[in-house]
């Protein structure tokens, strides 16, 4: 019994190890992956699980940056006891290069704040110090934009939302900023026509000094003003998407009375809902709609034109391949793509943010999907997840989204897979395809998927002249192009190498026909005999055989009648001639 | 007049498309083994065209090899069309009887099938430039055997120009009949299948509780 009772307790404590070894690397298990699932699409647009090319770094607070200075009288950043020391619906988040700052739209605590690269608090501004209008505080911020001019200036253009107006301004000190600007809403009816309101969004200024505002419902593209902040027009509109519903219309308004016309809506395009400028000057916008499958991400010239409206930018893809809306296992609900924010960082990569799913996407300059990271969840206590993210922005490699409901900033930087990811890219966007090819092997070395490194490697084997190589990368990543170019030039080569051997079986083949012609006509060769030009008797079956050898019987039996018949009628013609 | 081999005279009805299928049908000839192996061949080069052609050439979804629609494209259109055909022109006085009906329809298919073998055999060696090559023989060989299909079914029913051309038709349209009553027909086998299904379950739990 003893024995029995010691065996029990010895198995017990087993078990309770076990059980506390797998706990404990499950929790580390847990730690060491990121809290989003990652994976890209593959050629037939089917997601595939992909490796981790950003991670959560930091996630900031209001709390973490030091926001309570703004309270404590001592320091040199005090504004008053009861300014608030957490941000309040953050909708823009921008890096200036020069300064190398971070400036939030702190929206719904009106202010902007001012961040250094370590996120730490070095201004915040709440006002103005002067107005023709008289209103010097701001009112719900919703996108900032600083430029950094020659002489030192530290000029902020705030899209002051609440107050209708445009504000530039020069950054005097950590705390005060002289207004040097300010745009109302333009009296010209070019615009009067199209928007009753003025309600300036996100802010964006090109090197000429040219703003450009995206409004609330403004759907006739961003508001353009000179840099003396006079109206210029509308740049960039999106086009109207042509669906079932719009030819459904035009062909009812050609049956419709005036009346009926007049109470039918036009058909109106989707707003674009923000934008970013590169560092050529091109500016890119994103369209928050839904699903958005026309115009969802554009690069406009400086004319408004959309580059990307040719053939090849109409097979860009942008976001989720998803069609209506489709279940979203991280929130536990169905979702449509809402691309919020576009973000073009200094090597060209563009990183849009979905703000149905907290996913941004990061493509190359040609639109290639790079990778995905980021998740959102309902409860928002999960580290590096959305809740509302409202804005990105790239800086050092790392990627920094705020979130106006979680009111922080997350900051993912890049894996030492996204790294190598993203340097094989740019060398294979430069075209310089076997500098990349290392970079490729590394990332081939840790997701064995990777179609664009398969595809690189190809490009690499390609112009080093592996054709039979390259063919199979190619054909790894049903890239078909590629693989049909690198055939043809395997295909030459083999003819090539076999030249004597293809030449000779050819000139083989002629003479040999020429020749056995010849013995032909000759007469020395005999002409085939064409072989039975009768059907070959059936075999037949054992009906029809016992037909027949009925019908022979039935001819036997009849001849003999027949002969019996001739031999009687002889027999009576001598019986006669007898008589 | 004409004396061949069963497969001389498939050489025949193919080179031949204007007197080779009244030819057959006046000598009585066709063989149904032939036609059968025709079929088959038609399903095997279906099968090559999706498998088999030249990788570049390739727009199948080829992560997942699925036959039951090869089947249906192959198999279940032929005795489709035959059974439309058969239905039709019993009703419009045609001659054809089902097994002729299945043999003309056969052998017409063979230049379509042939084209389908040798456009899946030179995409192999070609480039996507000379892919002219390639729709080329698929084009001659599809209009090769509607020439023939349209002549097998003239000849085989003894109809003028016109009535074969109505009859063709209405076979096409007979034909989507009885696909849609086919499908109809499984979905309420399925129906019957869950509704038995959840009785034995029902009866079971019951007889277990």
């Amino acid at each position: 019994m003893k024995t029995v009772q010691m065996k029990n307790a010895i198995k017990k404590i087993a078990s309770l190890l076990v059980a506390a070894v797998s706990m404990t690397s499950f929790a580390l298990t847990a730690l060491a992956s990121e809290p989003y699932d990652s994976y890209i699409y593959d050629f037939w647009d089917d997601p595939v699980p992909a490796q981790a090319a950003y991670k959560v770094d930091n996630t900031y607070t209001g709390k973490n940056v030091g926001l309570e200075r703004l309270r404590d009288p001592e320091d040199e950043l005090f504004i008053s006891v009861n300014t608030p020391t957490s941000f309040s619906g953050i909708k823009d988040i921008f890096f200036e290069e020069t300064l190398e700052e971070f400036w939030i739209a702190d929206t719904l605590n009106n202010r902007i704040v001012r961040l250094n690269k370590d996120m730490q608090l070095v201004g915040c501004y709440t006002g103005i110090d002067k107005s023709e209008s008289g209103v010097l505080n701001f009112n719900a911020p919703n996108g900032v934009f600083v430029v950094v001019e020659d002489n030192g200036d530290v000029i902020m253009y705030i899209g002051d939302t609440n107050n209708s107006r445009i504000l530039k301004c020069k950054a005097t000190d950590a705390l005060t900023c002289e207004n040097l600007l300010e745009i109302g809403k333009p009296e010209s009816a070019i615009y009067t026509s199209k928007s009753q309101t003025f309600l300036p969004e996100k802010i964006l200024v090109d090197t000429a000094g040219n703003i450009y505002a995206v409004c609330t419902s403004l759907n006739a593209g961003s508001a353009q003003f000179n840099y003396l902040g006079e109206f210029q027009g509308f740049y960039g509109a999106n086009r109207v998407e042509v669906t079932a519903e719009i030819i459904r219309k035009r062909i009812w308004r050609i049956f419709a009375s005036d009346e009926q016309l007049k109470s039918m809506k036009s058909a109106a395009p989707t707003e674009y809902k923000n934008f970013d400028i590169d560092a050529e000057g091109f500016i890119y916008t994103c369209t928050e709609a839904a699903n958005a499958t026309m115009d969802a991400v554009k690069k406009l010239n400086a004319a408004g034109y959309n580059i990307w409206n040719n053939e090849a930018g109409n097979e860009y893809h942008f976001g989720d391949i998803i069609s209506g809306s489709t279940y979203d296992a991280a929130t536990n609900t169905n979702y449509s793509t809402r691309l919020t924010d576009i973000d073009i960082d200094e090597n060209g990569f563009i990183n849009i943010l979905d703000y149905a799913t907290g996913r941004v996407f990061v493509y190359d300059e040609f639109c290639s999907l790079v990778t995905i990271f980021g998740t959102k969840s309902n409860t928002s206590d999960q580290k590096g997840s959305f809740n509302g993210p409202n804005a990105l922005e790239s800086a050092y490699g790392n990627i920094y989204i705020v979130d106006g409901i979680k009111n922080d900033i997350t900051v993912y930087s890049t894996t030492l897979y996204g790294s190598y990811l993203k340097q094989a890219v740019l060398l294979y966007d430069e075209g310089r395809y076997v500098d990349a090819e290392p970079y490729w092997q590394e990332v081939l070395d840790r997701n064995g998927t990777c179609s664009f490194a398969q595809l690189g490697l190809g490009k690499a084997a390609l112009n080093r002249g592996e054709y039979k190589k390259a063919m199979e990368y190619f054909k790894d990543c049903y890239a078909q192009k590629s693989y049909d170019r690198a055939f043809k030039y395997y295909r030459e080569q083999w003819l090539q190498d076999n030249f004597i051997i293809v030449f000779l079986a050819v000139v083989l083949l002629i003479v040999g026909i020429f020749v056995i012609s010849l013995l032909m006509k000759r007469g020395i060769i005999k002409k085939r005999v064409k072989k039975v030009k009768k059907a070959p008797e059936r075999k037949k079956t054992k009906k029809e055989l016992e037909h027949e050898a009925e019908l022979a019987a039935e001819k036997a039996a009849k001849e003999a009648e027949e002969k019996a018949a001739l031999e009687a009628e002889e027999n009576k013609e001598i019986e006669k001639e007898e008589e | 007049m004409y004396e061949f081999t069963p497969l001389g005279w498939l050489k025949h009805c193919v080179f031949h498309p204007i007197e080779g299928f009244e030819d057959l049908r006046w000598k009585k000839q066709g063989s149904m083994k032939i036609a059968m192996t025709i079929v088959v061949l038609f399903f095997i080069a279906t099968v090559a065209d999706r498998q088999l052609i030249g990788f570049a050439f390739n727009n199948a979804y080829t992560k997942v090899f699925n036959v039951v629609p090869l089947i249906v494209q192959s198999f279940v259109y032929f005795f489709t069309w035959v059974i439309a055909n058969w239905s039709v022109c019993t009703l419009l006085d045609g001659e054809g009887r089902l097994k002729q009906i299945c043999i003309n329809s056969a052998y017409a298919l063979v230049p379509y099938i042939v084209s389908l073998f040798v456009s899946v055999i030179i995409s192999n060696f070609m480039v996507l430039d000379e892919a002219i090559w390639l729709n080329a023989v698929s084009l001659l060989g599809l209009g090769w055997s509607i020439v023939l299909m349209f002549q097998a079914m003239k000849a085989v029913h003894q109809y003028s120009f016109l009535k074969t051309f109505v009859c063709i038709v209405l076979t096409l349209v007979a034909m989507l009949l009885i696909l849609f009553l086919l499908i109809l027909l499984l979905s309420l086998f399925q129906q019957v299948y869950v509704f038995f299904y959840s009785l034995y379950t029902e009866i079971s739990y019951r007889i277990r509780g």
